[in-house]
């Protein structure tokens, strides 16, 4: 093992422009990655959240009874398309209203239950089904109004759309970029070491003895600079965490899948690490088998 | 059974450049057999052939009765283990010292560094370089680097040692030197068999000498001399 740490350790010195390139750009492949999957998993975790939140509202006439009321709410349930329905009666919208309106006691003062209309959420198992429901609602006798907001978790949907697109092409991008500059190193040191790599073989070395130290030099550049990126996004979650740029607690856009978003990270760094082995891997094998040639 | 059968061995390169014709001869165990020949007479191209660094346009090499050509490439490694060989120009390793130099013939096998703290120095003695362990290639004669590539092709104890004209580039009494060691190793059962320009060396040993000339085989003497 040291001796392949000596060797690696050479090649940076007699090539360090090279090295550092491809360190750098493997670095930022990886940072990339790290935050594509980050934003990836955050935003398809708060969509789902939000549809889960999404409702209809559907208010009602204040002449109408509760009773009937009730009688509505029986029928939604018995929709297949609806998850769940709540009946809000005047009282409790007051008492939300007091809630949201705690600080304003002259406005608490001017308003009383019957101002408030009653009203029954509805939340339906499926984003696409609300406008549909809406529809259905609004023509019901006694409804005042319906109220959903569809169009703020379309917007929603259609960036985590646009970002999923834009990430995976710029990704494969800078995938192909990483490759390539593994690819062009290691070209280097094999047309460096010619000669030796000739000796050694002359003397009897075996293909795999030959082989393994540039395959090591592969891994290690994709595993180095895979592991910056990881310390780079662990240290971002952390700072995030501390500022509060996400607000109070980050963990809400987790918050289906049950996870710390420190441990998320962490999980993430063991992707990274993985997939920048892989990527040395794959690198180095077809540098050798296309410029090892003696 | 003879050690090393050079049948038919034809070399072309190109469509009209034919450097072997038709080559055969064959090297019995613990034989020193010089080839002699004019510059571009096809001597460095059958070391090569032997060592499967070139294979040939037909024909065939067998070592110890076995196909060389037929030997995986994977197993190519095992004949050059097999086979020590000197060059002319000493392939030696600039940035490694003297002792890295002949131990990268036994670490290129994963041989245990303890043997390798045994074998090397003992190689060394033999060669006479005992006290330049520790110098680099460019601190040594040319004379000196020839015997640091003999001592590395010996590390592995090889059937047979192939000099490829080891004394092509050092001078006259280097060259006195080298060949002393040749014999001597000769002397201890090896088989040599040695690429050379050199009459006064082959005159002097008086061994079996093979002459080729134009990619054929013109003589083929014991006891002979350069010009035979």
């Amino acid at each position: 093992m040291t001796k392949i740490f000596e060797n690696i350790i050479s090649t940076i010195k007699k090539e360090k422009l090279l090295s550092i390139s491809n360190l750098l750009a493997m670095t930022v492949t990886f940072i990339v990655l790290g935050l594509f999957i980050e934003v990836i998993i955050y935003s398809q975790t708060a969509l789902k959240m939000l549809e889960q939140q999404a409702q209809i509202t559907v208010f009602f006439k204040d002449d109408v009874p509760e009773e009937r009321i009730m009688e509505l709410r029986a029928q939604f349930q018995g929709d297949g398309r609806i998850l769940d329905v709540t009946y809000v009666s005047k009282e409790d919208a007051f008492e939300i209203f007091k809630e949201i309106n705690k600080d304003e006691p002259v406005l608490l003062e001017s308003i009383s239950a019957n101002i408030l209309p009653a009203s029954l959420e509805v939340k339906s198992k499926n984003l696409s089904s609300l406008d549909e429901l809406a529809e259905e609602y609004q023509v019901i006798d006694g409804v005042e109004e319906v109220k959903y907001f569809e169009d703020v978790i379309e917007r929603f949907r259609y960036w985590s759309s646009v970002i999923y697109v834009v990430g995976i092409v710029t990704l494969f991008t800078l995938f192909v970029i990483s490759y390539s500059v593994i690819i062009v190193t290691l070209r280097t040191t094999i047309n460096n070491k010619g000669i030796e790599l000739e000796i050694l073989k002359l003397v009897g070395a075996t293909d795999r003895y030959v082989k393994k130290p540039l395959m090591y030099q592969g891994i290690f550049f994709g595993g180095l600079s895979a592991l910056i990126a990881s310390l780079f996004l662990i240290l971002g979650s952390v700072f995030t965490r501390l500022l509060g740029v996400f607000g109070a607690d980050p963990d809400i856009y987790l918050a289906s899948l049950k996870m710390d978003s420190l441990v998320f990270s962490v999980l993430l760094s063991v992707v990274l690490l993985l997939s920048g082995i892989l990527l040395g891997y794959l690198g180095s094998l077809t540098a050798v088998k296309k410029y090892l040639k003696y | 059974m003879s050690q090393i059968d050079f049948l038919n061995i034809t070399k072309q390169y190109g469509s009209d450049t034919e450097v072997l014709k038709d080559v055969s001869f064959s090297v019995d165990n613990g034989e020193f057999v010089f080839l002699v020949g004019p510059s571009g007479a096809g001597k460095s191209t059958l070391i090569k052939v032997l060592i499967r660094e070139e294979v040939p346009t037909s024909g065939d090499i067998l070592f110890n009765g076995e196909s060389v050509l037929q030997i995986p490439q994977t197993n190519i490694s095992d004949l050059r283990r097999r086979i020590g060989v000197v060059f002319q120009d000493f392939k030696l390793l600039e940035s490694k010292n003297i002792f890295d130099n002949v131990a990268v013939a036994l670490d290129v096998v994963d041989s245990d560094p303890g043997v390798i703290r045994n074998v090397v120095p003992n190689v060394l003695a033999m060669v006479g370089l005992s006290n330049k362990m520790y110098n680099y290639p460019k601190q040594l004669s040319g004379g000196e680097k020839q015997r640091v590539a003999i001592a590395r092709a010996l590390a592995h104890e090889p059937d047979v040692l192939v000099a490829d004209e080891p004394t092509g580039m050092i001078d006259p009494v280097a060259s006195e030197e080298v060949v002393d060691i040749l014999e001597k190793i000769h002397s201890l059962g090896t088989t040599v068999l040695m690429a050379t320009h050199s009459q006064a060396i082959v005159d002097r040993l008086k061994k079996r000498v093979i002459r080729i000339q134009d990619g054929i085989v013109k003589s083929d003497k014991m006891g002979g001399k350069y010009n035979d």
